[in-house]
């Protein structure tokens, strides 16, 4: 695991070339992991340096969407933490289909590769509910929409994901929703075809309004303490009165200043209701 | 003048762990960053067994937890745990390394260059490769290094690789590794 360690000196200059040539505005990412991504990006388009990653943006246009595809870490797991999507199925999500007017929505909040997504999906198309709910999905590259809207999802550990599932206690054979061609993974694309994509900046700033479930998880992690104070803010203000908000299971809003606008619905996985104000 | 510990260990480890928690002074007056490979579907348990007999807290950290000394911070199932400048935890979901999330060799990246060569690094018994070229970072940047005998060792891949890639200060028995954590001042 000999690889390219970038320095802190060098990984401002790139974040700096990001803010004033792209407006792209990392500098509240968590410094560690945000480091790491930048050498995955440099390795990966074989690039020497910081340097020939900043040549690389400043010259080629349209490289900046494949760098902000490769710089959000993938999604590693369909149905991660499957007692958290037993949860969502089992007491979330009739909740959050009950008695609406209109279609209600669930933001997914988090840059996700697509596996949340489908995850998310398949439960709905479980329950026969996937065409009662407007979903929105947050994007960071148009590589990724591409990607998300084809099937054409890694198909990572295919063991792991079958074992989630099977954990999940899902009606069906997880299987159903992917064809095989030699490498060659398609998951169904129809479970996404009414999906709203939102294309955002690194700081989220194109929110849908009256959300009742946001899943925004593992996603705060890559944020510093200033930045997950500001989106967990932003969370509270477009969630609707009653509506759940999803973190990542070491991820929490104790210490914040969204901790009052929340009560805790499930601890362990770090789930939450907003408060009726 | 030292400011953490960090250890990890795979496959072999845990009766050592166990060992070394529960033979800690109450006082100890180090943080130590415990990186063990584990289940990653499991997300309870390990903890508690780890708690049993530790005479310091242990701890499984939220992201951006603060590091304080003289509690143990174990690193979660299915998420690196990074060491952050200001001294907090920092978690991540990115892919696996060595096939391993949590890995040790980030874990003791992170550490390494945050506490120089205030850090004292441990790997102890274990069946892969992860955790040699996290404790050769701690070596280089300056910081303590200890291996765990590889005759001792239940599994001793992971003793084996770190020998081979880094000069390490101390190779030492689970009692040595006692008894030089026991000596250790404020």
């Amino acid at each position: 695991m000999i690889r390219y360690e970038i320095g802190i000196v060098d990984t401002r200059t790139v974040i700096k070339t990001l803010l004033d040539d792209f407006g792209y505005d990392f500098r509240d990412y968590a410094l560690t992991s945000f480091k790491r991504r930048l050498e995955q990006v440099i390795l990966n388009n074989g690039l020497r340096d910081a340097e020939g990653l900043i040549m690389r943006l400043k010259n080629n246009p349209e490289f900046i969407d494949q760098f902000l595809y490769e710089v959000t870490p993938e999604t590693t797991e369909m149905f991660r933490d499957p007692s958290f999507w037993r949860l969502i199925r089992d007491e979330v999500l009739p909740e959050v289909s009950r008695g609406a007017s209109s279609k209600p929505r669930i933001w997914l909040a988090a840059f996700d590769s697509g596996e949340e997504l489908y995850s998310l999906a398949i439960i709905l198309k479980e329950m026969n509910i996937l065409n009662n709910v407007q979903i929105y999905c947050n994007v960071l590259s148009e590589k990724t929409i591409n990607k998300i809207k084809s099937g054409r999802l890694d198909p990572k550990d295919i063991e792991v994901n079958e074992a989630n599932y099977q954990r999940l206690n899902g009606t069906n054979k997880y299987s159903q929703y992917y064809t095989v061609d030699g490498n060659i993974y398609t998951f169904d694309s129809s479970l996404v075809e009414n999906v709203t994509f939102l294309k955002q900046t690194p700081l989220i700033d194109n929110e849908p309004g009256a959300v009742k479930l946001i899943l925004f998880r593992n996603q705060a992690i890559y944020y510093n303490q200033l930045l997950q104070e500001k989106m967990f803010s932003k969370l509270s203000e477009v969630s609707v009165a009653g509506g759940f908000l999803a973190l990542g299971v070491k991820e929490t809003l104790e210490n914040t200043n969204a901790n009052n606008k929340f009560t805790v619905f499930n601890d362990n996985e770090k789930l939450y209701k907003r408060k009726t104000v | 003048m030292f400011k953490a510990v960090i250890i990890g260990g795979s496959a072999g480890s845990f009766q050592v762990i166990t060992r070394i928690l529960h033979s800690l002074p109450p006082t100890f007056p180090l943080p130590v960053l415990l990186c063990l490979h584990r289940l990653k579907h499991v997300r309870s348990g390990f903890v508690e067994a780890l708690s049993i007999k530790s005479s310091i807290p242990v701890i499984e950290p939220n992201d951006k937890e603060q590091i304080r000394p003289g509690k143990a911070y174990l690193a979660p199932a299915n998420y690196h745990m990074y060491i952050e400048l200001g001294n907090k935890i920092a978690l991540s979901t990115e892919d696996p390394v060595n096939h391993s999330r949590p890995s040790i060799d980030l874990s003791f990246t992170t550490a390494a260059q945050v506490y120089r060569e205030k850090l004292i690094g441990i790997i102890l018994s274990g069946a892969n490769r992860d955790g040699a070229y996290g404790l050769k970072k701690v070596k280089d940047l300056g910081g303590l290094t200890i291996v765990q005998d590889p005759e001792e060792c239940q599994v001793r891949t992971m003793t084996e690789a770190a020998l081979k890639l880094t000069p390490v200060d101390f190779v030492y028995n689970t009692n040595e590794i006692i008894k030089f954590l026991q000596k250790i001042k404020p």
